[in-house]
């Protein structure tokens, strides 16, 4: 589904990302990992072809995400904030993105039935702007709103952060469906050691922009990741 | 307090010169400076002149009388000029709530920071001089003195007033009600209302005594506005963001577009729920009026090539001013965009239509100046075909070379409307205008006047028609400076 060529990126000379090779296939629970600079919003970043590679080149089902924008019907993100517009509703927010992805308004609203416990009461029919709706409120409109219109690929971002911890263990289920339900293909970063290792069936770990570790989950993974970022 | 100030004045300087683009930034301000000082050199010299006009205009009255009877309009003025254009420091005093300063100290720094508004400067600069030019001319008079510090001690009265009626826009329409109903009650039906307010002005300046009662108003005045700034300092009151109405959810007619209706919804959505953009919008309104300017005036009439200006203002108005701060308007969520189903093609083509129904609705609300004759309204006709075509395109061409973010939901401030303004938006501005003068002028020079109409026709029909072709040219250039618009809008969410 994602393949990435001796992708690089360098800022000022210093290298903050140098992937020789790596694969996601198709439905794959893909969890990444690593301290502050470890390049995870890079490489992020360089697959939504955000970010110029230095060299090397990002694969989206065979097509060069810097040569053609045929990959963007395959792939939805929630990065941060800045991937809501605050001047919208909720409702309105989503009927966007479904009109982005051919869901009329009726298919959004009856989709978006099933995502209500998600909410927990708290988003829908509102009555006000997304830019007043408070953090983690707006990470539970951005998470749903990227899985409209089922793209086969979906790139959450640090996606447990400001979350309740009801959403948090509701959000794990909810990736875990999605993916049995839609074959779809996760790649989500986390310093939550214990929710990665709980979502995820492999786990990259990067450390100043190469990879330290790529890992298939079994049951001593979170004790072989706490080790490691204990030292 | 000083460290306070110097601090924030320390944070603004870097936040200046870290900023994208701030070599043309640094550019603009220069220019905007030296708008502010040529501004503040006309009440200068307004100020020296204005004694020498009033002695010669009515040279059997005393200069103070005559303004006396008129200053009520530059209080009035000055009132709705603060309540459009200035933005009162409050909300950069979060920080301080919870540092062990206490809250009179933060109030008093907040007022005292107000009084250095170049709206106080102005009553300064135009008044310090006519007194002092008074004083030279007819000696030195305590009365016209204690007249100037009254008048000193009014600028910041209004200035503090300026606190209480904030975002109350019952008070902007009250003051303009009054002067416009006190102007007309007083010279058309004659009701001594604005007189009246001038004999009181005229005391203060007979008997100088009467500047204890100004005095106390000042004082009042600005307990009040301390007292209200106290009751405010807290996050659910003034400092809180509050609460809006949602307006325009119902844009239904536009879902038969599909994708390009969701994106024309988005953009109808932006304009009428942000501030920055309701202003932009509104300026669109007073080019409408451009045309008041020039139809009126016989000298232009025999020169159509003067004219065009007005008809592309007229029927461009949007094009121009909305125009030039695409894509900047999606500058917040750029990246979404970016990354979403969405290619450029469509984007741009969702602004492209946006901007072409505005040079319809425009060329609809200009039909009035038919009274203007047959000749003003082909010629705004002219324009407008001109604009629909080509000048909509131009405004996107030149859009992809302007990467200087825009905050959407903030109030430009007084002579500060340069965020996303840039010197590459003000060289495009220059084929934006002369184009059209061109392309009318040079037929016409030969052929006469229904030729250069005809040039501005069938540029615009060639744009129209080839519009997919530009649109696919305009595209490559919004995907070659992609990376760097995308870095220049993410600075500023840092």
């Amino acid at each position: 589904m994602i393949k990435t060529y001796s992708l690089t990126k360098e800022y000022g000379g210093e290298k903050v990302l140098n992937l020789s090779e790596l694969e996601i296939p198709k439905g794959e629970l893909f969890g990444l990992i690593g301290n502050n600079g470890a390049g995870k919003t890079t490489f992020f970043s360089l697959l939504l072809d955000l970010i110029e590679a230095t060299s090397g080149t990002v694969e989206i089902n065979n097509i060069m995400v810097h040569q053609s924008e045929a990959w963007k019907p395959f792939i939805s993100a929630f990065i941060d904030e800045s991937y809501l517009i605050g001047y919208l509703t909720v409702e309105e927010y989503f009927y966007f993105l479904g009109s982005l992805r051919g869901k009329t308004q009726v298919e959004v609203d009856s989709w978006i039935k099933a995502y209500e416990p998600f909410f927990n009461g708290e988003i829908l029919n509102q009555k006000k702007y997304l830019r007043d709706f408070s953090k983690g409120n707006q990470k539970k409109v951005g998470i749903v709103g990227a899985l409209i219109g089922q793209p086969e690929v979906i790139v959450l971002d640090e996606p447990f952060a400001n979350l309740d911890p009801t959403t948090q263990i509701r959000l794990k289920s909810l990736i875990k469906e999605e993916a049995m339900n839609n074959g779809t293909t996760f790649l989500i970063s986390s310093h939550d050691l214990t929710h990665v290792t709980e979502v995820c069936d492999r786990i990259v770990l990067l450390d100043k922009g190469t990879v330290l570790k790529d890992i298939k989950k079994t049951s001593s993974t979170l004790k072989e990741l706490e080790q490691y970022f204990s030292n | 307090m000083a460290y306070i100030f110097r601090e924030s004045l320390g944070l603004s300087k870097k936040k200046f010169f870290r900023a994208p683009q701030w070599e043309l930034k640094l550019a603009v301000r220069i220019l905007i400076g030296f708008l502010a000082l040529y501004f503040l050199v006309a009440f200068l010299f307004l100020g020296i002149g204005l004694f020498f006009i009033l002695r010669k205009e009515f040279p059997e009255q005393d200069p103070v009388s005559i303004v006396n009877q008129w200053i009520i309009f530059y209080f009035g003025a000055d009132i709705l000029a603060r309540y459009f254009l200035q933005n009162p420091p409050v909300t950069d005093v979060k920080a301080l709530l919870i540092l062990p300063i206490p809250k009179e100290r933060i109030i008093r720094g907040v007022l005292l920071r107000s009084l250095s508004s170049i709206f106080n400067w102005f009553s300064v600069l135009l008044l310090l001089p006519f007194c002092i030019v008074l004083s030279i001319e007819n000696g030195v008079t305590f009365s016209v003195w204690s007249w100037f510090f009254a008048m000193l001690l009014l600028t910041g009265t209004n200035n503090f007033l300026g606190f209480l009626i904030n975002k109350n826009k019952n008070v902007a329409i009250g003051t303009l009600l009054f002067l416009a109903g006190g102007y007309v009650l007083e010279y058309y039906m004659k009701v001594p209302v604005i007189s009246s307010i001038g004999i009181g002005f005229e005391a203060l300046y007979i008997e100088p005594l009467w500047i204890t009662v100004i005095l106390m108003f000042f004082l009042a005045v600005l307990k009040l506005t301390a007292i209200f700034l106290k009751k405010e300092l807290y996050l659910d009151k003034g400092l809180s963001k509050k609460k809006e109405k949602i307006i325009g959810s119902n844009l239904f007619f536009l879902d038969r577009l599909g994708p390009l209706g969701g994106l024309l919804k988005n953009d109808i959505r932006l304009i009428i729920r942000n501030i920055r953009a309701r202003q932009v919008v509104l300026a669109t309104v007073f080019f409408l009026f451009y045309g008041l300017i020039f139809f009126t005036q016989e000298i232009y009439l025999e020169r159509p090539g003067i004219l065009i200006f007005a008809g592309i203002f007229i029927t461009g108005g949007f094009t121009i001013t909305f125009g030039q701060y695409i894509p900047a308007w999606d500058s917040e969520y750029y990246s979404m965009l970016m990354s979403q189903n969405l290619n450029y093609k469509k984007y741009l083509k969702s602004k492209l239509y946006l901007l072409m129904f505005s040079v319809v609705i425009s060329m609809v609300l200009s039909l009035p100046y038919l009274y203007f004759g047959k000749k003003v309204m082909v010629l705004i006709i002219g324009c407008g075909i001109f604009n629909f075509g080509l000048g909509a395109l131009i405004s996107l061409f030149s859009g992809a070379y302007n990467a200087t973010p825009l905050k959407l939901n903030v109030k430009a401030k007084a002579f500060e409307n340069t965020k996303g303004f840039n010197l590459t938006q003000f060289i495009f501005a220059i084929p934006k205008l002369v184009l059209p003068v061109l392309v009318f002028y040079i037929p016409y020079f030969f052929l006469g006047f229904n030729a250069g109409i005809m040039g501005l026709i069938t540029s615009g029909l060639g744009g129209f028609i080839f519009r997919n072709q530009i649109l696919g040219w305009i595209e490559k250039i919004y995907q070659l400076k992609k990376y760097e618009t995308l870095a220049a809008f993410n600075k500023q969410k840092i």
